[in-house]
């Protein structure tokens, strides 16, 4: 043959490319830090002591580093519920919904005093909060799944569905509600549904445990199973699922439904792990806030973990480096606020260089990459 | 260079490097005024980025670009535009909501800040038409017409802005044959007056026809410039691919079996816009043979191959596969292998690896998965098996097809229909953008099909490649089968002349 170059081959990546899509969220998060730093500045505080503050409150000591665990359980499950829709191609933001049916189903459950052993109480109300969310779920699920509904309204709808729901359920006379109390609350739940403190002077209840496993669970189901594998078809390309014989719908229903008991689990940890009472606004956004865990995480539920830490060690030392430094508490959310948005900017700006790519390959129809 | 050649163009030197690619080596070329020229190559030569950097949707890493004589610097297509480029894309930049009119004089400032005065506009627009004979209705919503209109608009979006230099790439992929004709009379007319036509094609035979020279680009270099009149097709093919090509008949055995495994009857459906796009297709497809469907994009084509697999609807008739009903036998995608038109949306899963894609059909079957967990291992052997056997060029198994040359996408999709040994093969437009390797061998994988026994429909709007290729052709046109004819015999006057609804007697 003639000295014709070898070609039909693949692009590729560069370490850039690589590079930029592993460390993606480190890159965006350094830059949220940097971001924020200039803010803390303007108000007039050393933006290093206050990080100092900040790593100080979240990992100074046990107790400190008990906090951010504890803070982490909601996000960690949540986050993973997210995620698992993120990766079928669904912004399931329904969270914090979940959350609120949880909570009524594990509050229901338990507020009864049962003479049953504190575990058997515990998964009973457990089971129940999940019953709850996904029967909440079931509406928007349908709605996306069969309906055509964009599930992102649909479920963000059902959220404040839930929260005024819940108000009503811990307003007297509602079976629910704590007789004579000032503030409309639940009653509280019975010691043998209460999750166990696993460290002395702290609020450590096994949530996280919960957290963590569900994370490395979906992460297998993921990877591993032909539902996971469906999932993922789905989300890269939906028409093609459907050539390629899956049940697009079906498919759609239950990993918004995953979503849903997830978000009931996290309620329901809530409840039984920390507050021991439901009332309106005790979510207080945590449910939006594991949509951004997701999104930080990019929808990996091995990400969430990282996500979910890094999330709940900004809240716990951002109290400290509001107590120490008097940067507002606000500030925290605003640092969260900023990396997510970092984040997303880094992934836009790869996804730009893979168009980029992609563009030299659409233009021409078809470019043969030389690998020289 | 003669004294009374006025250049209207030149680049020189021009490289541009994509990630990984080489798109442009220092290229060179010129085009004159008056002149139509051609810009011919394989596709992936280069044709398309190069005309990018000279309408500045890129910028070229090196090299210069004069528009007559003057060095120029062009940022932007804005800018292209202020020096008198126009270009009409191969895939349109039309808004389809808007009408034609508003989509001509979109983006350009209106006289009256504050007011929309759509009369001026639309009273030189019309006169463009009349001139040019290129009419389009300035009312119309742009979705509404045609592909063949919407070039048209394209153009008058063009000389709206007063282009002097015209850049068309690959104009005539979406029009009928007369549609061409009246788009070369109006090319011939803006030459005559001076403006000058840049012609991209990989069409050796509507290049000749058209051009005055002709610039051969192959892996990103200019091979060589000729003027038409010295250019022969031999010449040119060899030039372009490197190597000396033939458009023969493919040789076959005769074919032996007859059972009929596609049968269509009366057969109705609906484009995505709600209207007729098959009216009473009856069509049956046997054992061992390669039926052609031939006709101009957008006659019906892709919504039957739809139908036969199950992504759209029937309004009437019924489809059976091997005597079953086709809404029964979907359930089981193994029974029909589809090479879709668009693999990237339908074909493919870009972001998933070459091995995950080649399991799409069968990830959840042993020996892909036992007791409910996917074995990787087992998968991956599968790939590395068919990779070899279809010769897809990847370096793992676990690579992205996203990354793929389109040539190797399409090789991954072929593989993965094709492995199953399924008794009917659906092809739609299986070539589409492939350069002429790639296009070989998914000739030659469709013909081992039909060796093999398998019933084959092979749907294309090349029709040199259907009349290569199949043992017998149907022509569509608006949604009918106009005719049917024996390959050997086919007649490409006949099929043209079908492609146009003009015949409508059966030549079997």
């Amino acid at each position: 043959m003639n000295n014709k170059k070898q070609r039909g081959y693949v692009s590729l990546p560069g370490i850039g490319d690589l590079a930029l899509s592993g460390l993606r969220p480190l890159i965006g998060i350094l830059l949220g830090l940097i971001a924020g730093a200039g803010l803390i500045a303007l108000s007039g505080v050393n933006p290093l002591s206050a990080y100092v503050a900040m790593l100080k409150g979240a990992f100074g000591s046990p107790q400190a580093f008990a906090n951010v665990l504890v803070r982490a359980s909601p996000l960690l499950i949540g986050g993973v519920g997210v995620a698992i829709g993120i990766k079928a191609g669904l912004w399931n933001v329904g969270i914090e919904g979940y959350m609120y049916a949880g909570a009524i189903g594990a509050g229901m459950v338990g507020i009864a005093a049962l003479p049953v052993a504190p575990i058997v109480h515990i998964i009973l109300s457990f089971l129940a909060a999940i019953a709850f969310a996904v029967v909440w779920g079931l509406g928007p699920a349908y709605m996306k799944a069969y309906r055509g509904v964009n599930e992102v309204v649909a479920t963000i709808m059902m959220n404040y569905v839930a929260i005024f729901f819940t108000s009503w359920m811990v307003h007297e006379p509602q079976p629910m509600a704590e007789p004579g109390s000032f503030f409309p609350m639940s009653r509280m739940i019975a010691p043998t549904a209460k999750l166990p403190i696993l460290m002395k002077g702290t609020s450590l209840h096994p949530g996280f445990i919960i957290g963590l496993i569900a994370c490395v669970v979906l992460y297998f189901v993921l990877r591993y199973t032909p539902f996971g594998f469906r999932t993922r078809m789905l989300g890269v390309n939906p028409v093609g699922s459907r050539y390629a014989g899956v049940n697009v719908r079906q498919q759609m229903l239950f990993v918004l439904l995953i979503g849903a008991l997830m978000g009931g689990v996290s309620g329901a940890v809530e409840i039984l792990g920390l507050k021991q009472r439901v009332y309106m606004d005790f979510v207080a956004g945590v449910g939006y806030e594991s949509v951004a865990v997701a999104l930080l995480a990019g929808g990996n539920p091995l990400g969430v973990i990282a996500s979910a830490l890094f999330f709940s060690a900004l809240k716990a030392g951002g109290a400290t480096m509001s107590i120490q430094t008097g940067v507002g508490g606000p500030m925290t959310v605003v640092i969260e606020a900023l990396c997510v948005i970092f984040v997303i900017g880094v992934g836009y700006s790869e996804r730009k260089r893979l168009e980029r790519l992609d563009v030299a390959e659409k233009e021409d129809k078809e470019v043969e990459y030389d690998v020289a | 260079m003669t004294q009374n050649i006025e250049i209207a163009m030149r680049m020189e030197g021009i490289t541009k490097r994509f990630p990984g690619v080489l798109a442009n080596d220092r290229i060179s070329l010129d085009c004159r005024k008056g002149e139509v020229l051609g810009l011919l190559g394989e596709n992936g030569a280069g044709k398309t980025t190069l005309m990018n950097i000279l309408y500045g949707l890129h910028q070229p890493d090196s090299g210069k670009i004069f528009i007559e004589g003057k060095e120029v610097k062009i940022e932007s297509p804005a800018k292209a535009i202020e020096l008198g480029i126009g270009m009409v894309h191969q895939h349109f930049k039309l808004v389809d909501t808007l009408t034609a009119l508003e989509n001509v004089i979109l983006g350009i400032p209106s006289e009256h800040p504050m007011v929309l005065d759509l009369a001026p506009a639309r009273k030189r627009f019309l006169s463009l038409c009349e001139e040019y004979d290129l009419y389009v209705d300035p009312t119309v919503e742009t979705w509404r017409l045609s592909v063949g209109k919407q070039q048209w608009l394209e153009i008058l979006k063009a000389l709206y802005r007063d282009a002097r230099l015209l850049v068309l790439d690959e104009p005539t992929a979406v029009l009928t044959p007369s549609e061409g004709e009246q788009l070369f009379k109006a090319i011939r007319k803006l030459t005559k007056e001076g403006r000058s036509v840049i012609f991209i094609s990989h069409k050796f035979g509507e290049v000749l026809e058209i051009t005055d020279r002709i610039t051969v680009i192959r892996d990103g270099h200019v091979v060589g410039t000729v003027p038409t009149k010295e250019a022969t097709y031999p010449e040119l093919a060899r030039m372009m691919v490197g190597r000396p090509v033939s458009m023969d008949r493919k040789p076959r055995p005769s074919a032996t079996k007859i059972d009929p495994v596609l049968v269509m009857e009366n057969v109705q459906a609906n484009n995505d816009r709600g209207l007729p796009a098959l009216k009473n297709i009856n069509l049956t497809v046997k054992a061992g043979e390669i039926v052609g469907v031939a006709g101009v994009d957008g006659n019906g084509q892709l919504e039957l191959a739809e139908c036969i697999v199950g992504l759209r609807k029937r309004t009437g008739g019924s489809i059976r596969i091997q005597g079953h009903d086709v809404d029964r036998v979907m359930a089981d995608p193994s029974f029909v292998g589809y090479i879709p038109a668009d693999r990237q949306k339908v074909g493919l899963f870009l972001t998933l690896t070459v091995a995950e894609n080649l399991v799409v059909k069968d990830y959840a079957k042993p020996p892909f998965t036992r007791r409910g967990v996917l074995r990787y291992q087992a998968i991956r052997q599968h790939a590395n098996r068919l990779i070899k056997e279809y010769n897809i060029r990847t370096p793992s198994s676990e690579v992205q097809v996203v990354h793929l040359s389109g040539g190797n996408q399409q090789k991954v999709v072929v593989a993965r229909e094709m492995s199953a040994q399924p008794p009917l093969v659906i092809a739609s437009q299986a070539t589409r953008g492939l350069d002429l390797g790639a296009v070989e061998s998914v000739h030659n994988f469709l013909l081992k099909e039909r060796n093999r026994g398998a019933a084959v429909l092979f749907i294309s709007t090349e029709l040199q490649e259907v009349m290569s290729l199949s043992d017998r052709i149907i022509v569509m046109f608006r949604g009918e089968i106009m005719g049917e004819m024996d390959g050997e015999a086919a007649d490409i006057n006949v099929i043209g002349q079908m492609m146009l609804g003009q015949v409508t007697e059966v030549v079997a």
